[in-house]
């Protein structure tokens, strides 16, 4: 009686182990690079991107800016590749602790995609998927804010935000240089 | 027996004389410390701050820019004492171009103006050859040396031609200057150590560590014996 319970122990002991073992692959797997720039570059302008260019972060256009991301954005410029009425944005925010980096396509004014290029949080990666990135797709700017509300995801409320205000600020950096 | 007393009594006095003084006066200072303000000001005597280990500072690397010094400590960039951006990676080199500061990391070039401010990372995608290795001039025109070969660009720096090129002035390591790693030091560990600190650990000991504080026990121990010779001197006088 005494064996089998014994047995039972190291049983369930084995088991609580391997429980362990898999949340920490999993919370592992949740960082890393998705797409490098390049490829998404290359993707987004069918292989022939356009030579970059610069917009200056600096002041009517870097208070807007703050505003939207609710702090100041790290940099005195950011780049852009544009073709025609499209343009691609690769643009960092940080999730809760660490930077995550988007790909943001502006086509005509609206989302035409968004990615989530490098995660490097613990947990929050959700926000990767094409069922979560696909509610973005064909927002517009309404008075600097997103014209649609997005569906938040539960333990990942920090990374759904970063993704929110990289694509608000992507369509008002695109609205800015619409004009060139 | 009292001449016995009296011969422990003059002599422990005379050896802790010193220490009873060291005491009191650290003693009074310590009950003042609001009225001397000594929690708002600062030593920062070298041979003090050596003392309690924050007399230096370590960087991965530093290099020179233009009256600048760039150092790295983990992630974490600084232009003098002053933070400025993180970056992952090592930095490998910086150059000084009209008025940017450029330093280059395995896959990135970091901008900063001739003020220390930042700029942006530019990467493969803004047209910056990988895998590099050092950043140099060549007649005020950067060069990178990568993996894959020398590369020229201009002070635009998103478009780079393969070259070769003799006689490039590379970037190279230097040391801190002391101004910067004094200020660094600072930034690291504060203005210095408080007077309240070390008038603290005068008091208890603490300024040599353990030994200092089983050595204040003594001192405090040699009290409690030479209190109590005197207390029976005193008795047998009165009797």
């Amino acid at each position: 009686m005494a064996r089998l319970s014994q047995q039972y122990r190291v049983k369930q002991s084995l088991r609580l182990l391997g429980i362990a073992l898999l949340m920490i692959a999993f919370s592992v797997s949740a960082r890393g690079v998705y797409q490098s720039d390049e490829a998404f570059l290359n993707e987004a302008f069918n292989n022939e991107v356009p030579r970059s260019k610069v917009v200056w972060n600096k002041g009517e256009l870097r208070q807007a800016i703050s505003t939207i991301l609710g702090h100041d954005y790290a940099g005195l410029r950011i780049r852009y590749w544009k073709d025609n009425n499209r343009s691609s944005w690769i643009l960092e925010e940080i999730g809760k602790e660490k930077p995550i980096t988007f790909g943001v396509i502006i086509s005509d004014g609206k989302v035409e995609q968004v990615k989530v290029l490098a995660f490097r949080e613990s947990r929050g990666d959700e926000i990767r998927h094409p069922a979560f990135t696909r509610q973005f797709e064909q927002a517009e700017l309404e008075s600097n804010q997103l014209n649609r509300q997005v569906d938040g995801i539960s333990g990942a409320t920090m990374s759904v935000r970063a993704m929110t205000v990289v694509v608000t600020l992507a369509l008002y950096l695109a609205e800015s240089i619409s004009t060139e | 027996m009292n001449r016995k007393m009296r011969v422990l009594h003059r002599t422990m006095g005379a050896v802790i004389a010193i220490f009873v003084l060291l005491l009191a006066v650290t003693g009074v200072m310590l009950n003042h410390t609001s009225d001397f303000e000594l929690d708002k000001r600062y030593l920062t005597w070298d041979w003090l701050l050596s003392h309690y280990g924050v007399g230096t500072v370590e960087p991965d690397v530093v290099y020179l820019l233009d009256q600048s010094a760039i150092s790295q400590f983990g992630s974490q960039v600084f232009i003098d004492a002053s933070p400025v951006v993180n970056s992952q990676t090592a930095i490998l080199g910086g150059v000084v171009i009209d008025n940017l500061m450029v330093l280059a990391t395995e896959s990135e070039l970091l901008l900063f103006t001739h003020e220390g401010e930042f700029i942006e990372k530019m990467s493969a995608s803004a047209g910056v050859p990988p895998l590099i290795q050092n950043i140099g001039l060549f007649h005020g025109e950067p060069v990178l040396q990568t993996r894959n070969g020398m590369w020229r660009s201009d002070f635009l720096l998103d478009q780079w031609e393969a070259i070769s090129l003799q006689g490039v002035g590379w970037s190279q390591p230097e040391p801190m200057p002391d101004n910067v790693e004094k200020a660094l030091a600072e930034y690291f560990h504060g203005r210095g150590i408080s007077i309240e600190r070390f008038v603290l650990d005068l008091h208890n000991g603490r300024i040599l560590g353990n030994v200092g504080v089983w050595f204040i026990d003594i001192i405090a121990g040699l009290l409690i014996v030479i209190s109590l010779t005197g207390i029976w001197m005193w008795l047998r006088r009165v009797s």
